[in-house]
């Protein structure tokens, strides 16, 4: 974690109201890994007290720059969109904990719904790098809001569905998902909470679905894992990027938790916003 | 009564006493006393080789907050903006705060509120984190030993839901090393229980505070809420009965509103307004508490840069504290006491004590709460 001056290279609205811009900062390019984040400071403090959260959507070491892909949903997001390059701001980063691939697995299935494209798209990066087999799942609603094909690298295979049906399948991406459980050793996903959830059920099924445990579990089947280590979250066929409101991000505020099915909540920002999809208790059981 | 000693076991050496003891006598409602000879040698700034302290050396910024509770410098980190002091790694150089006020702490773990439990305001944020925390034991076993290594004090926030509560987890911070202090957060507004029902009324915040003062040495702080008519009596009834400094002011309690309108956007409903929203409150109970309690007042409330940090002086608090401003810029106190030493020199000052109630009235400032109307 370093606190960072990035400076703009270039910015662009890809989609209607969606931006991708890259930074010149080696120290986060050369640093991150798929899945973690930055924690951006906006420039009016005097209005807006706390800093973004973005997920780092690619990371060139060879440049030192990183991208970021959003939405202007409010004030702090709108006041990026108004930099001009050569503008440096405060960056926080790398943040979170990564996908943990595992070194067996070769097909890796990754969806991702709207935005959540930011959180997965560096994956596919790195997994081609590694000489994996990438499918990429896509939901969106419209055709207007299908991320280009332009932005995303030739090896994958990439299949979208859209909620109105103007683009590709027409209903929800987690209906696509059928086709390739069987081929994928892993998943990946970011999205929606209610798509992160749909996928996390299918996941709980699979097994019985194909009727056999893919990649050899057995091998280290023995020694339990610590419940959310790097090592447990290799072993799951399924790991989510989870999105929450933010403080900090460095895991002092405790604002941006999410409940797990061990009954204690953990932080996005530190524990996450990677987790086994098993991890996370869908059901947000706050008692109370 | 014995003041304890912090024993500070930094580096290779042995541990060695961090202050003198003193009986503490206090001469004005608004200075605090001289700063005193130590043991260890000079002051505590000055006894740190590195290049970075040596900026504020030649200013005294040290504070003592009575009971031999001496911070380096007036600036400290808040409650709950801070974690356990860890969270942001290499970024802060946590031994050139003044101190750091830990995250809220109970006798048994909570898992804290629904989500979500943050969100900007204008000019602010709300929280309702809820005292999400793993219990006073699991603090002190994976925080104190890593806080005894510092030179920063780390004053232990404590909360609770009765006065046997808040007994029986100070109980246990007693005597432990690397615990400087306790900060009795009875003005937690995000809580069903263990809380505000203490901050709102004199009584109840005497007996919480009395019956602390029974059970430890530690140096007690207090922490107000700004969510009552009148803040004097409670001031004056927690210092009365034994807290060594008053913390002004908690939060805010307030709500927003979810984006489809269909319901309150925090999982709890109830937040804590904090940022620069707040500070002209926090300003004003500062003030008014500064006029009637004689023990040293930490200010808290919206400081993001300098001038707020001499505004609060001003008007009588002898430290503040940072809080929402670090989420935005993690470096902000350290760079603060690097600016107060700076504006100390420039005025030609040895110490920063001058600053401190020069905006207070001569004479008690009529009541605000004449105007009731402007209250709540």
């Amino acid at each position: 974690m370093r606190l960072v001056g990035a400076e703009l290279i270039e910015s662009r609205e890809i989609l209607p109201g969606q931006w991708l811009q890259s930074y010149h900062a080696p120290a986060l390019a050369t640093g991150s890994r798929a899945g973690q984040f930055v924690h951006v400071r906006t420039g009016d403090l005097s209005g807006l007290v706390l800093r973004r959260p973005f997920s780092i959507n690619t990371a060139d070491q060879a440049t030192g720059t990183i991208t970021i892909h959003f939405r202007t949903i409010g004030r702090g997001t709108e006041w990026f969109t108004h930099l001009r390059p050569g503008d440096t701001i405060d960056m926080l980063g790398p943040l979170g904990r990564p996908f943990e691939v595992d070194a067996r697995s070769r097909h890796l299935l990754l969806v991702a719904g709207g935005l959540g494209m930011a959180g997965v798209r560096y994956l596919a990066d790195e997994a081609i790098r590694d000489g994996r087999q990438v499918t990429l799942l896509f939901g969106a609603a419209s055709a207007r809001d299908v991320y280009p094909t332009s932005l995303l690298p030739d090896e994958i295979e990439y299949v979208v569905a859209t909620d109105d049906g103007t683009m590709g399948h027409h209903g929800f991406v987690t209906e696509l998902v059928a086709d390739y459980e069987g081929w994928a050793d892993q998943a990946f996903a970011c999205g929606p909470e209610p798509m992160l959830r749909a996928l996390a059920r299918l996941a709980v099924g699979r097994r019985g679905r194909l009727g056999v445990a893919k990649l050899g579990r057995k091998r280290g089947a023995g020694k339990a894992d610590a419940p959310s280590s790097p090592a447990a979250r290799r072993k799951a066929f399924l790991q989510v990027s989870m999105e929450q409101r933010m403080g900090c991000a460095v895991g002092a505020c405790l604002g941006c938790v999410v409940m797990t099915t061990s009954g204690t909540p953990q932080r996005v920002c530190r524990e996450g916003p990677v987790f086994g999809s098993e991890e996370i208790d869908w059901e947000g059981g706050w008692a109370r | 009564m014995k003041a304890k000693r912090r024993v500070v076991t930094a580096g290779t050496s042995a541990p060695t006493p961090r202050r003198t003891p003193t009986v503490r006598k206090l001469k004005s409602a608004f200075v605090p006393v001289a700063s005193r000879p130590r043991a260890s040698g000079p002051a505590v700034a000055a006894a740190a080789p590195e290049e970075a302290d040596a900026r504020s050396t030649s200013v005294d910024l040290t504070v003592d907050l009575g009971r031999g509770l001496v911070l380096p410098n007036p600036i400290l980190v808040a409650s709950g903006t801070f974690g356990y002091g860890i969270e942001y790694g290499d970024v802060v150089d946590v031994d050139r705060l003044g101190g750091i006020c830990c995250k809220g702490t109970t006798l048994r773990p909570r898992i804290g509120n629904p989500t979500p439990r943050v969100t900007e305001t204008p000019g602010g944020m709300l929280n309702s984190i809820g005292l999400q925390n793993p219990g006073v034991d699991a603090v002190v076993e994976k925080y104190a030993g890593t806080w005894a290594g510092w030179r920063v004090p780390v004053i232990v926030n404590v909360a609770g839901e009765s006065v046997g509560d808040y007994v029986e987890v100070v109980k246990r911070l007693d005597g432990v090393p690397g615990i400087a202090g306790i900060e009795l957060n009875i003005s937690c507004p995000n809580v069903g229980r263990g809380g505000l029902q203490f901050a709102i009324d004199a009584d109840a915040a005497a007996g919480v505070t009395a019956a602390v003062r029974r059970a430890t040495d530690l140096p007690l702080l207090v922490k107000l809420s700004p969510n009552v008519a009148d803040v004097r009596p409670i001031a004056r009834a927690i210092a009365d009965a034994g807290a060594d400094a008053l913390t002004a002011v908690n939060t805010l309690s307030g709500i927003a509103v979810g984006p489809g309108r269909d319901r309150p956007l925090l999982g709890n409903i109830y937040g804590g307004l904090s940022g620069p929203a707040i500070k002209p409150v926090a300003l004003r109970i500062v003030y008014e508490v500064c006029q009637v309690v004689r023990i040293p007042v930490v200010a808290i409330g919206g400081v993001t840069e300098l001038a707020d940090v001499l505004d609060f002086l001003a008007v009588g608090a002898v430290a503040v504290q940072v809080g929402t401003a670090i989420f935005a810029d993690p470096t902000l106190p350290v760079r603060l006491v690097d600016e107060l030493a700076a504006t100390c020199r420039d005025r030609g000052l040895a110490g920063y004590r001058p600053l401190i109630g020069t905006a207070l009235p001569n004479k008690a400032a009529a009541p605000s709460s004449k105007g009731v109307e402007y209250r709540p």
